[in-house]
């Protein structure tokens, strides 16, 4: 006990230190944010740029909300967006856990053939894809400037296929093999022992799918033309040139596409950081 | 079970595959082909042979977009070196450390476009960096951020930078959690004081995530448009100081409808991310190696 004496207020100074270093970073991380939030309630009065900058409005006002929110249909955007990301997530949830299960669980010819196949198709930059895609899009599939044009082409994405296939892997098999002797089909096995085996994994997917649907831009600007069709990321860059110079709209936009992708971040943190982080096993 | 040719495993693959080879597999096929020819999209592709070729390689501005693309790989490295150091002051028993973790993860959720604005509103001209400049006597004119060739790239690069930081820190923070604790126990024993022991022992341990970040990075970085296309306002910067090969592609086929021309520039990007991703694999892999 008397030896740990002199080090006491050594540990508290450290302590400290590591606080300051935190609070640094989550300065740098989170300021531009803090930054939008309270231009996007500047009124008129509170000049966006000066010297010295002020960064508090004096007057707040919802009057950019409103002003965005009449002039876009912003409504549509979200609807869009939720149903865009909604839809991946369940033809994601369907098609990769049933394409996992042969390559995790059964021995067949071609097994590593399409294992590495699926493998290398990583690589192919999604850009490549998109001038054919877009071609196909216009002429065979005829959903240019539909949502469908986002759900479609990603009902199976690989990197959801190696993830549950590594989740299917740590199933036993006698597991199966009992459900096997009772006779059930392959189908059962999969709806009845492997998928509620793999919940965390699935709760992975959904995540991983949803924000990167939601956040995807490249090929939804390609695809989407008409206002009401946008997705939030389409529209808040039509807003950003609809509304040029009108820093405090633009600043009211990039809350309301962000804050609902933050508050299901707030809610669900647990399983984000599980899902990103449990990708990679080594 | 009996050993005979079942076809259910291909019926489970079925409709993945179907997915894979009609957005995947077909595209690559087409793009090889639309490569050799003169194609607008609206009209039929019609056979030029190796024209788009030979027309690359006299194309100083696809030369220039390489040579950006090769020069955004530099946050790669970046990414991986500031990570791991971020990864390693928030993997310590601190009261609050989650929320901290998840403040530095909101970049990452709030989508490269938003975020992108957000520092496209900060940079401008008449714009809150410029501000606090002025105001700290820094500077005595306002830059033009923004309208600066010099300084388009490596502001992109910042932003990359900066969007990645809590996803791969959160993957170097898994990765330390998994490296058991009798190892800086030992390191400890040995004399290591509190960063040689990162040095010695996280680093080694590090090994698979480091793969991991460098080939997924990279690739990220290869592919990158959405920061080019809002901090440029999908213009590419002045004098295309900011066109990566990814936005030439773009600008080639649908903003000027070369979609023959743009697939030639798709190959030619397909090569580079192949040879890269073996590159970087097998370097990461003999290094595992030579640490064992």
């Amino acid at each position: 006990m008397r030896r740990a004496h002199p080090a006491a207020p050594r540990r508290a100074l450290e302590t400290v230190a590591w606080y300051i270093i935190l609070c640094l970073v989550a300065a740098v991380t989170v300021f531009p944010f803090v930054w939008v939030v309270f231009t996007s309630f500047k009124g008129p009065n509170d000049a966006v740029f000066s010297v010295p900058p002020q960064l508090i409005p004096r007057n707040p006002t919802l009057a950019n909300y409103v002003r965005v929110w009449d002039q876009l249909p912003i409504g549509r955007f979200f609807a869009n967006s939720i149903l865009v990301a909604g839809g991946t997530v369940v033809l994601n949830l369907v098609f990769t856990s049933l394409a996992a299960y042969p390559l995790a669980k059964m021995r067949f010819p071609g097994r590593e053939v399409i294992f590495y196949l699926l493998l290398a198709t990583f690589i192919v930059p999604p850009q490549l894809t998109s001038i054919p895609g877009f071609v196909l899009a216009v002429n065979v599939f005829h959903y240019y400037d539909n949502i469908l044009a986002l759900i479609f082409p990603s009902l199976a994405s690989v990197f959801n296929i190696f993830l549950l296939r590594q989740a299917f892997r740590t199933v036993p098999d006698d597991l199966l093999d009992a459900g096997r002797i009772d006779g059930a089909s392959e189908l059962r096995i999969w709806w009845d022992i492997l998928l509620p085996s793999v919940r965390p994994a699935l709760a992975t997917v959904a995540i991983i799918t949803f924000v990167n649907q939601w956040n995807d831009f490249y090929w939804p600007s390609l695809m989407l033309h008409t206002r009401g069709r946008m997705t939030l990321q389409v529209g808040l860059v039509a807003l950003q040139g609809m509304f040029a110079s009108d820093t405090r709209g633009i600043a009211a936009g990039v809350v309301m596409t962000v804050v609902p992708i933050l508050v299901l971040f707030v809610v669900l943190q647990r399983q984000f950081v599980r899902g990103l982080t449990g990708a990679v096993k080594g | 079970m009996t050993k005979r040719f079942s076809l259910t495993p291909y019926l489970f693959l079925g409709p993945a595959l179907l997915g894979v080879a009609v957005f995947v597999l077909y595209p690559i096929a087409a793009v090889i082909y639309y490569s050799f020819t003169d194609y607008s999209i609206i009209t039929p592709p019609v056979w030029i042979g190796l024209k788009n070729f030979q027309t690359l390689v006299h194309d100083a501005i696809f030369w220039q977009a390489l040579w950006h693309s090769l020069v955004y790989l530099l946050v790669t490295p970046i990414l991986i070196f500031l990570c791991i150091l971020l990864a390693i002051v928030v993997d310590r028993r601190l009261p609050g450390i989650y929320a901290f973790r998840a403040l530095y993860y909101i970049p990452v959720i709030s989508g490269s476009i938003a975020v992108g604005i957000a520092w496209r509103l900060m940079l401008d001209t008449n714009g809150l960096l410029n501000g606090i400049l002025l105001s700290l006597e820094l500077i005595r004119e306002p830059i033009q951020w923004l309208a600066e060739p010099a300084y388009t790239l490596p502001i992109a690069m910042l932003l990359t930078i900066w969007l990645g930081l809590g996803y791969y820190m959160m993957i170097f923070l898994a990765g330390l959690q998994n490296i058991p604790e009798e190892l800086y126990d030992a390191a400890v024993i040995d004399g290591c004081n509190g960063w040689q022991k990162h040095w010695y022992v996280s680093l080694p341990g590090l090994r698979p995530q480091v793969t991991f970040v460098a080939v997924i990075s990279s690739l990220a970085a290869l592919q990158v448009f959405n920061e080019i296309y809002i901090l440029t306002g999908g213009l590419g910067g002045i004098l295309n100081s900011g066109v990566t090969i990814v936005f030439y592609l773009w600008r080639q086929a649908f903003r000027l409808q070369h979609a023959g021309y743009a697939s030639a520039v798709a190959l030619v990007l397909l090569v580079i991310t192949l040879a890269f991703s073996i590159v970087n694999i097998r370097l990461l892999e003999r290094g595992a190696e030579a640490g064992t």
